[in-house]
């Protein structure tokens, strides 16, 4: 595979303590990941995933707090409930389940997103380009539509 | 012309006028049978009793076309469709009558729609006349019937081994050049097939003043009554074939302007921008449903909107029924209109 | 069967005493094949009442159409009560206001399989407890109830009513609740690529009329994501990415407060698949919570009620 893999990053504002780390994300992402802040997790709505998945998307990562360290105090664990329940089921239906993939980030951590998006870009490297669900066309920067 | 066609001899003519056309055809898929396109082989004719379940309109009016494409730069071109000519066959007659209803309002003198025309221009229309009735349908009820021949460019009607072929247009006697012409005796018996296939359809409702009706008691609680049970899903519209309206959306993803099917049906459908919906509910948008067919294309075009086909009878996820609607708007009082 | 006069003169008691103000159950349609939804009014209204296998309807679609406060009626087969329940649990209808008359239910029969067995124009259906004698125009044919089943009464766990007010009829054997767990397991083991085949093949057939969201007693937003302008969550059209956003999101939605009753698939006027993808989010609830919709009218579905007790399982 030529390209690298295109990544779709779900990010609780909050799961990146460090200022260093969000200033990565915010910052210096590699061109592959695309990158949707959000107030938490909880706000993730399975539409923004399908969105993703149907847009392209090889892999989709979704960092957010753990347990009881939600800024919100649930909303993370509300969003486990329904976001691993929805890669189930779009395992269901055909979508490789290790493309979603969820990370927990404590909140002391320093420099585990790199790490976390770099293994899981390893991952999407093996599995290859995303086929099945892939439906709306990819449009590129300053190019036609594909 | 009226020819003679051996009912083996239509598969390799089928295959002949691939060569030069798209054959659409009804076949098997999942239980019902659809318009698609022929194989190179393994096809055969159905020819039983009921109609293909999305009706033939969508070869004309397809449920999702691109109208126009935008380019980044704010600048656009119309979308092109490469449309071969293509024959269809074996569509059944009332389904051919709803197209030609469908050009009144596609093709008028002023505006035409440039897809519809192109796709209409390039279609052979052969039709396959019911010789045997089918479950849910009235076409005589409302003024067409099973060998219904308006618009059509050849009907084939089944009389045992062959079909006895029709023409009515050049476009369609080159397709069936070098058969047998028939002979007077085969013409008169396939007559009478159509004449007792006409003679066994019930009628269902009478249709005489019906539009003065349905008009005059446009307030009436008759409209709750028949619309209660309605879920006001698509179904009934969707499957018509006659109604065409249609929704027009940009996907701004794709950089499309796109046409896509709707439905009087649906709460969006006549929802403003304001909020105000002028047909708030499911007793209104049966009462448009029914008056657009019954009432407003008798006022526009002197024709039934309907062509009695059965479908929106059959496929109604809850049993309502057009047919006894219509009957108990019969027992409606009305005052006849001396204007005309 | 259950004893339709029973029903009748229960349902007469209620609107004659003034209990309720409308009494949901099917009437006899224009055809044998299609028994419609009807509301009575009044005492003798309820003489048109029918009850057969037939009644292909989830009649709890129509509570959440009614006046909030109304006081209703219904007839209600197992799948029905507990989509009521769930109904009730998300506060849509006061249980107070309902009043259910309940029957066991053997099963709805397709009429699309019907047709598919007796051919064209059918005249009249009668059943039996193990056979339906179907005549059509081309004569008359004795068929085995099982082979008419809707697929989704097949896999049926829970033909009784689990909260009616008055259960008429004897209630039936609890079947085998692994059927559904099977077909969910078989669909499984096909492979990632196979699935998406399935998928595809029948998400694609869509004509985006919303007969399924009508028909679902649970689909009572009142806009519904693909009417949403602002944001536009999906293509509106009959695009691949359109229907399959449909299928996907339509299914989510309902996970948790599916009661399998199959309804979303009867009225598909394309014949549709559609139980393989909610049977797969009640199974894994059924898995992961322990929660099946409706069995009572208290138990939140699980997307509703968080724990961090459960917060083991998420630790990958």
């Amino acid at each position: 595979m030529a390209e690298r893999p295109g990544i779709a990053l779900f990010q609780c504002q909050w799961c990146l303590f460090s200022p260093t780390d969000q200033d990565w994300v915010d910052n210096h992402l590699p061109n592959n990941i695309y990158l949707t802040k959000t107030p938490c997790t909880g706000r993730i709505n399975p539409l923004y995933v399908l969105n993703a998945v149907q847009g392209g998307a090889d892999g989709v990562m979704i960092s957010g707090c753990l347990p009881e360290q939600c800024h919100f105090v649930t909303g993370n664990i509300t969003a486990r409930r329904q976001l691993e329940e929805f890669n189930d089921f779009l395992n269901h239906i055909g979508y490789e389940k290790q493309r979603v993939r969820f990370v927990w980030l404590d909140l002391q951590d320093r420099g585990m997103i790199q790490k976390e998006l770099a293994a899981f870009e390893e991952e999407l490297k093996n599995l290859g380009r995303a086929a099945n669900l892939v439906t709306r066309m990819k449009v590129a920067e300053g190019e036609q539509n594909a | 012309m009226n020819f003679i066609l051996e009912k083996q001899a239509l598969p390799d003519l089928l295959q002949t006028w691939r060569a030069n056309f798209d054959v659409y055809l009804p076949q098997n898929l999942e239980r019902f049978t659809h318009f698609m396109p022929l194989a190179a082989e393994g096809v055969t004719v159905i020819n039983e009793p009921h109609n293909t379940r999305i009706p033939p309109k969508a070869l004309f009016l397809p449920m999702t076309e691109t109208l126009v494409k935008f380019t980044r730069f704010g600048g656009y071109e119309n979308a092109k469709h490469e449309i071969e000519p293509r024959i269809v066959f074996a569509l059944r007659p009332c389904d051919a009558q709803a197209v030609q209803l469908l050009d009144t309002s596609f093709l008028q003198v002023k505006y035409s729609d440039p897809f519809w025309l192109e796709r209409r221009e390039k279609t052979i229309t052969v039709a396959l006349g019911c010789h045997e009735p089918c479950d849910n349908g009235f076409c005589t009820t409302v003024g067409y019937g099973p060998f219904n021949k308006a618009d059509l460019d050849a009907m084939l009607t089944d009389l045992g081994d062959f079909y006895l072929v029709e023409t009515f247009s050049e476009a369609a006697e080159t397709c069936f050049n070098g058969f047998a012409n028939a002979s007077e005796t085969i013409c008169v018996q396939a007559l009478e097939v159509q004449q007792r296939a006409h003679d066994q359809m019930p009628v269902a409702f009478e249709t005489e003043n019906l539009k003065e009706k349905l008009e005059q008691n446009f307030s009436s609680n008759y409209w709750d009554k028949v619309s209660l049970s309605c879920l006001g899903c698509g179904v009934c519209t969707f499957l018509c074939p006659t109604c065409f309206c249609f929704d027009i959306v940009d996907e701004t993803q794709r950089r499309e302007r796109v046409r896509n099917w709707d439905s009087c049906m649906f709460r969006t459908y006549s929802l403003e921008a304001s909020g105000h919906n002028p047909r708030p509910s499911r007793v209104e948008r049966t009462r448009q449903r029914l008056s657009h067919k019954y009432v407003y294309w008798l006022d526009q075009v002197n024709q039934i909107g309907c062509t009695g086909c059965g479908r929106c009878v059959r496929y109604c996820p809850v049993g309502l029924d057009i047919r006894s609607m219509l009957r108990q708007a019969q027992s409606l009082p009305f005052e006849v209109s001396h204007a005309s | 069967m259950p004893d339709i006069e029973a029903i009748k003169s229960e349902a007469k008691r209620l609107l004659s005493e003034g209990m309720v103000e409308v009494m949901l159950a099917f009437k006899a349609g224009e055809t044998p094949l299609h028994p419609q939804p009807a509301f009575f009014r009044t005492p003798d209204d309820v003489d048109e009442l029918v009850y057969s296998s037939l009644n292909q309807n989830n009649l709890a679609t129509y509570l959440t159409r009614l006046p909030k406060e109304s006081k209703v009626s219904m007839v209600v087969r197992g799948c029905e009560n507990r989509s009521v329940n769930a109904l009730v649990v998300e506060k849509q209808k006061s249980r107070d206001n309902l009043y259910l008359i309940g029957v066991p239910c053997e099963g709805i029969l397709d009429w699309r399989k019907i047709v598919a067995k007796a051919g064209e124009a059918v005249k009249s259906v009668n059943e039996s407890e193990q056979e339906v004698m179907v005549e059509s125009r081309s004569g008359y044919y004795l068929v085995e109830r099982k082979e008419l089943l809707h697929d989704s009464c097949m896999r049926c766990s829970h033909p009784n009513p689990v909260s009616a007010d008055i259960l008429i009829g004897e209630p039936l054997a609890e079947s085998d609740s692994n059927l559904a767990r099977e077909a969910v397991e078989e669909f499984e083991a096909l492979s990632v690529k196979e699935r998406y085949a399935w998928f595809r093949k029948e998400a694609e057939r869509c004509i985006r009329c919303y007969a399924c969201r009508e028909a679902c007693p649970m689909c009572y937003c009142t806009e519904c994501f693909v009417d949403h302008i602002e944001p536009r969550w999906t293509e509106s059209g009959a695009t691949p990415a359109g229907m399959q956003a449909w299928h996907i999101v339509r299914a989510f939605h309902q996970t948790g407060r599916c009661t399998s009753c199959g309804a979303c698939e009867r009225a598909c006027p394309m014949d549709i698949k559609m139980t393989y993808l909610t049977e797969k989010l009640n199974h894994d609830m059924k898995e992961k919570y322990n929660f099946e919709t409706g069995l009572d009218a208290q138990t939140k579905p699980p997307f509703a009620t968080v724990t961090l007790d459960d917060k083991n399982r998420f630790m990958v």
